[in-house]
């Protein structure tokens, strides 16, 4: 048995961990002491991630389909040649390509210069990513990095620590443990959430907001600061431009308005902002996607610090954090329609479209799909997929996609083969292989250039540290980067490039390069209302163990029975009611009830809890009947995974 | 006792080698702490590092292994069971005392009781112990607090105390006794027992400027934790803070819970797979039929210390299951370890007794 | 703690043949089984009260309690199907095979209750665990004083043992007190909660013994009645549920408290379970 070190593949924290191998398969693992961001610890996610890369329910064989559609396995040569000759019938808005966010950089970068250049497309995406793009945007703009501004490694050094709406203890629970032990050396804990989550519990201050109220919030302690003249004036003068527009803008929001629609007392808005102000240095954490925030809410959140000074400097940043290991790595190296590599947004005809916004458009262009190790888009698409000419799936575990796919195509597992993966905090850490894949394997970067091959395309690489060469001078920020370097530490922080050899830990306002920018926030205050008809506001978020359908939480024991231990107690899902609330409807626990909305309903199980104020409820993103019958009609925001509040009414059944 | 000098350990390591595979804590490149491990290479052992980050009980109870496995088939209605072969000659070398003496707890808890684990029994069978007396402690340890350590009383082939350029090694059965003159090793002089007790004197006396992470004085609260008086609330303020991830189990060396679970192969076989389990968990009492005796996380917190601490527990091991090896304090995302929950149990206490 | 197991099949399981299933009440199926081996078929004595660990290939082991008299009773498991396993089971036909380890627990008390009143009160299928003690008190039938079963379920079509029962009702000496929770059209028998039918049964309290297994709210409310009546609640015993791994006191899932439920358990007083430590 021998241990070799490499990064959990779970979320988007990235921790270290130490793999166990014994007999060609991976055997245990543990968490690795001298790791800069998990310092020695896991989640159970983490703790049990040998259960899933030993996992026997692999997809081991290419497959084609035969007679009466079943598929059977055949040769890589020739699921290879069948895959490239079908997908070459197809061009433009009649192919898409699904990438996966867990993929690594090397395989995400060779799928999408595949779909780019091979088959002339730029329907390349990732799907559920509108909020990480969105962030993405406001930090590009505002401050020249598309990512997080501060680093995960200086949690303990910031003063103050705004969570904003994300339930991070759940997320990415080792991020959450960094900011609990900030708290408890000192530093202050403010939570801004519509729900009582873990952080909330452990934060000294939780600002209760109404559902869909964070922008609200956040513009409220925003006009406070710069009321009151709690700018950092010098910071303001010598580091950014842009302030007198924003303090104009706020002086025409209603203070009033914005407070008491947020659910929020005029103190508690003055306290945070006054805290912001006084803080030697302050972070700021909020997530993407169901749970996350908008573009107006993100260019808030990053004037409102820019305006008291917390970005750039030690301690300081704005930082989106990503619920999955290689989200930052894909929009990085092109894998998203919104973004080229670098990233630098897509435009014009470079921006395409993803599978989703392509089936969305009726009757769809769409007739091809290549799809990268993936289980939710069939959740919400799958009558639309089954009537698509030709879907190619590539994956490393057996997954209900497949039985989709007319094409099958396995792939090498992240300890089967090479590839690095960056983090929240833009840290590029590499997983080297460390047991071989189920025979003629091979990683999904292979796969792709071999199709490409098929195809014509003379790509000559040898291996993922190849394909790692070409990203690095096709994407600036990845400039400097070579797997020696990356093997020395414990990977490096881009923009890694002939300024920042060894990677760059934060933006440093005074090396930036260019002067921080306060980004429009645009005046739309929307404030989701409850109704007769509708009286209450639903909120929609994640949890630790659900990933759209879990498939790879399937593959394992621990934190498959942890999921069951929830699901199977509400097999349907459940909604987080009021203990008040649930007296009134006249519904205890487990009891079954309709969720009702103007464009849909789903019938879920009711669980009390005190976590959720009356007139509010809460579902998870996991349930089936969710997606189709429940969110989808419910509007094109919800369908973009922003922060999503839908009024409903809920039925005894 | 006799003398082995610190260069010669490889020898020690080389020689034990020739019979037992070997693990003991070895230093990984990238930094941070020792792990204790197997080695593959005698000379990789390092008995100068510091206490390894895992406990080294993966030696005895490993996180994953198949027990047994067997086939079924339902056409032929044949059913084939075979039991995994377990047994490995072993060599733990530079144990130290806290670990040693949860391997000891773990020898009671196995080994004794109305059953013995037969896989437990397997692994500890063929084992060669060679400990080592912390000359100094570790900012995380306690162990003084626990009483296992920081020298190994029992349990031992051979003990090791650093002195100067030597090692004093004692000697604790016949396998011990042999290695010695195996390595060829000069007996101690006369004063080498009293010149050990100094030296375990000055370790303990460190403690206080040393062991500076963890200060838990537990034996305050073992009665109180007994006695089940320890309000609700206290163990809802530590359930808050707990992440549910398990790390302290996994890394503590008294801690056994395991979880049986029956993984099928793709060869139609099935695997009988016993892994790390533990009360941490929500899922980890729950019933079939969906009745969950333990659920709520601050109630988990309460097993949990009730099994470290309580007077009724420590009858299955005859002393406190804390050895004070200081590792689920360094793990866990919560900052709720042993040492803490102890510091706000006493708060609670003073409280108590201050109305 | 239990005394000798030493027959026990401790970690790898005996593989068994299953004669013969038969449906009982919706979701409970009765498997007779009997060893492949037959010097294990000769060797497996158990006591009642003691369970087993059922592995059911390629699904997985779970924990079920004997059923059968220790004596000339045909061995057989009476299973709900409630989970993973359980289903699983429930396809296998006669001519199947399982595995078995065991027998497990410290069993209901016999020898120490010889001479006493025996009251036997179940809700649902908490009747099967109790079914060993019944069948083997009436074996001994002479031995014991007044013998009373007070037994219910929600519904008529929930009563485990409808023809065992009928014997028994007709049996000298065994008082049979049966109530459903709702009436019916056709049930003649008595309509109530188990706990009702206590007071009206007019239980003996001086050297008595009562066995007590149901769901947990008919369980509290019928020893509320008994100790009422004048039970001492060391004189009251009780068989607990836990989920299980090993069977054999070590993985400490079925923990409660100071006790582990699969070797000091599965049958304790309620004087015992009061001071477990732990809610059961």
């Amino acid at each position: 048995m021998s241990t070799h070190t490499g990064v959990c593949n779970f979320c988007g924290t990235g921790c270290g961990h130490l793999l166990e191998v014994g007999d060609g398969a991976v055997r245990g693992v543990f968490a690795s002491p001298g790791h800069p961001v998990s310092r020695g610890r896991l989640c159970v996610r983490g703790w049990h991630i040998h259960e899933l890369l030993a996992t026997e329910d692999r997809i081991v064989a290419p497959q084609l389909p035969r007679a009466c559609g079943r598929l059977d396995a055949v040769s890589y040569e020739e699921a290879i040649g069948a895959a490239a000759e079908r997908l070459s019938r197809y061009s433009g808005d009649e192919i898409a390509f699904l990438a996966s966010p867990r993929a690594s950089n090397e395989d995400n970068y060779l799928m999408a210069k595949l779909a780019r250049t091979v088959f002339r497309s730029p329907n390349i995406g990732l799907a559920s990513d509108q909020g990480h793009a969105d962030a993405a945007d406001v930090l590009l703009e505002g401050a020249g990095i598309p990512a997080m501004l501060g680093a995960l490694t200086e949690i303990r050094k910031a003063g103050l620590i705004l969570v904003v709406g994300a339930d991070i203890a759940k997320l990415n629970p080792i991020v959450g443990s960094e900011i609990h032990y900030a708290a408890r050396g000192g530093a202050g804990l403010v939570t801004l959430s519509p729900r009582s989550t873990q952080i909330a519990k452990l934060s000294g201050t939780h600002l209760w907001t109404r559902p869909g109220t964070l922008r609200l919030a956040l513009a409220a302690v925003a006009k406070v600061l710069v009321e009151h003249g709690w700018q950092d004036e010098s910071f303001l003068r010598d580091r950014t431009e842009g302030f007198a527009d924003f303090a104009r803008y706020l002086s025409g929001l209603d203070l009033e308005t914005l407070t008491s629609a947020a659910g929020l007392a005029p103190a508690e808005i003055e306290d945070l902002a006054l805290r912001l102000s006084r803080a030697p240095s302050a972070m700021a954490f909020f997530s993407s996607g169901i749970s996350g925030l908008d573009r107006a809410s993100v260019a808030l959140l990053f004037d409102l610090f820019l305006a008291a000074g917390k970005i750039g400097r030690e301690g300081s940043g704005v930082n989106p954090i990503t619920g999955i290991c290689n989200i930052v790595g894909s929009y990085d190296v092109g894998a998203s329609n919104l973004f080229l590599p670098g990233p630098r947004r897509a435009e014009g005809p470079a921006a395409g479209r993803t599978p989703r916004q392509l089936l969305a458009v009726s009757p769809s262009p769409l007739k091809a799909l290549v799809v990268a190790d993936r289980d939710e888009e069939i959740v919400r698409h799958a009558d639309k997929i089954k009537g698509l000419e030709c879907v190619v799936y590539v994956g490393a575990y057996d997954n209900p996609f497949v039985d989709f796919a007319h094409i099958v195509l396995p792939a090498a597992s992240s300890a089967e083969a090479d590839g690095t993966y960056t983090n929240a905090e833009r840290r590029i850490q590499l997983n080297r292989r460390k047991v071989d894949p189920p025979a003629g394997v091979l990683p999904a970067w292979r796969i792709y250039a071999d199709i490409a091959a098929r195809l014509g395309a003379s790509w000559a690489y040898t291996s993922s540290e190849s394909v790692m060469g070409e990203i690095a001078s096709a994407v600036p920020s990845y400039a400097g980067v070579t797997y020696a370097k990356l093997e020395k530490g414990h990977g490096l922080q881009w923009p890694c490039d002939a300024r920042h050899a060894d990677g760059t830990v934060r933006l440093d306002a005074g090396d930036a390069g260019r002067k921080l920018r306060f980004v429009a926030a645009g005046s739309d205050f929307p404030v989701p209302a409850a109704s007769a008809d509708f009286p209450f506001l639903l909120m929609a978020g994640k949890a630790t163990y659900f990933w759209h359908r879990n498939n790879i939480m399937k593959k394992t024991q621990i934190p498959k029975r942890e999921y069951n231990a929830l699901l199977l107690l509400y097999p349907r899902g459940f909604v987080e009611i009021a203990p008040a609330d649930a007296k009134t409807l006249g519904v205890r626990d487990r009891a079954p009830v309709n969720v009702v909305a103007a464009g849909g309903s789903m019938r879920v199980a009711v669980r009390i809890s005190g976590d959720v104020k009356p007139g509010t409820v809460y579902v998870p993103y996991f349930i089936e009947d969710m997606v189709p019958g429940f969110l989808n009609a419910a509007g094109t925001s919800i369908d973009e995974d922003q922060d999503s509040t839908i009024p409903v009414r809920i039925e005894k059944v | 006792m006799y003398i082995l000098p610190r260069n010669q350990v490889p020898a020690l390591t080389a020689a034990l080698a020739e019979d037992y595979d070997l693990y003991g804590p070895v230093l990984r490149p990238g930094g941070g702490d020792p792990m204790f491990e197997r080695a593959a290479d005698p000379a990789a052992i390092r008995m100068d590092a510091a206490i390894s980050y895992n406990p080294p009980k993966s030696a005895v109870f490993p996180q994953a292994e198949r027990i047994l496995s067997y086939r079924y088939d339902r056409e032929s209605r044949e059913a084939v069971l075979v039991r995994d072969d377990l047994v490995r000659p072993k060599a733990l070398v530079g144990i130290r005392a806290c670990d040693l003496t949860g391997l000891l707890c773990l020898d009671r808890f196995y080994l004794g009781q109305e059953y013995v684990d037969e896989v437990y029994r397997d692994h500890r069978k063929k084992m060669f112990i060679v400990a080592n007396t912390c000359v100094r402690p570790f900012p995380q340890c306690f162990c003084v607090c626990t009483d296992s350590g920081p020298a190994p009383r029992e349990g031992f082939d051979v003990a090791l105390t650093g002195v100067g350029d030597d090692y004093l090694f004692e000697t604790g059965s016949e396998k011990g006794e042999a290695l010695a003159r195996k390595l060829g090793l000069k007996e101690a002089g006369p004063d080498a027992a009293a010149l050990k007790a100094k030296t375990v004197d000055e370790s303990i006396a460190r403690f206080d400027a040393e062991a500076t992470e963890n200060k838990a004085w537990i034996s305050r609260v073992m009665n109180r934790i007994t006695m089940g008086f320890i309000g609700n609330d206290v163990w809802e303020y530590i359930g808050d803070q707990c992440f549910e991830c398990g790390a302290c189990s996994f890394v503590c060396p008294t801690c056994s819970c395991f979880n049986i679970e029956d993984v099928n192969t793709r060869e139609g076989g099935t695997d009988r797979m016993r892994s790390w389990d533990s009360c941490s968990f929500e899922g980890y009492t729950r019933m079939a039929g969906d009745h969950n005796p333990r659920k709520p996380v601050e109630d988990r917190r309460n097993k949990r210390f009730f099994c470290k601490l309580s007077f009724s527990q420590s009858k299955k091991y005859l002393r406190p299951g804390c050895v004070g090896c200081g590792r689920c304090a360094r793990v866990c995302p919560g900052d709720i370890g042993l040492p803490n929950v102890v510091t706000y149990i006493r708060r609670e206490i003073t409280k108590a007794g201050a109305k | 703690m239990s005394g000798s197991n030493a027959g026990a099949i401790v970690t790898v399981p005996e593989i068994a043949v299953i004669d013969e299933v038969r449906e009982e009440i919706e979701d409970v199926r009765t498997f007779f089984f009997s060893f492949e081996k037959p010097e294990i078929a000769k060797s497996f004595r158990i006591k009642s009260g003691q369970f087993v660990m059922c592995t059911v290939f390629g699904a997985g082991e779970f924990a079920v309690s004997l059923p059968f008299s220790p004596e000339g009773d045909r061995p057989h498991l009476s299973v709900r199907q409630v989970g993973k396993v359980t289903r699983a089971l429930h396809e296998l036909k006669a001519g199947d095979k399982i595995g078995l380890r065991g027998p497990f627990g410290n069993g209901f008390p016999f020898e120490a209750i010889r001479g006493k009143n025996v009251i036997y009160v179940a809700g649902g299928i908490g009747l099967i665990p109790l079914r060993s003690s019944i069948v083997h008190v009436l074996q001994h039938r002479q031995d014991f004083g007044r013998i009373l079963l007070i037994y219910g379920s929600k519904s008529s079509q929930e009563l485990m043992y409808r023809d065992m029962i009928a014997k028994w009702q007709a049996t000298e000496g065994f008082e049979t007190y049966i109530t459903i929770d709702r009436p019916e059209p056709g049930w003649k028998g008595q309509v109530g909660f188990v706990h009702t039918l206590v007071g009206p049964a007019k239980v003996p309290v001086e050297n008595t013994i009562a066995f007590v297994c149901g769901p947990p709210l008919m369980f509290n409310s019928v020893i509320k009645e008994l100790l009422a009546a004048g039970l001492k609640d060391d004189a009251i015993v009780s068989t607990l549920e836990r989920h299980m791994k090993c069977g054999i006191g070590k993985c400490q899932h079925c923990a409660i408290g100071r006790t582990l439920v699969c070797t000091d358990g599965p049958v304790y007083t309620y004087r015992q379970i009061t001071t477990l430590g732990e809610q059961i």
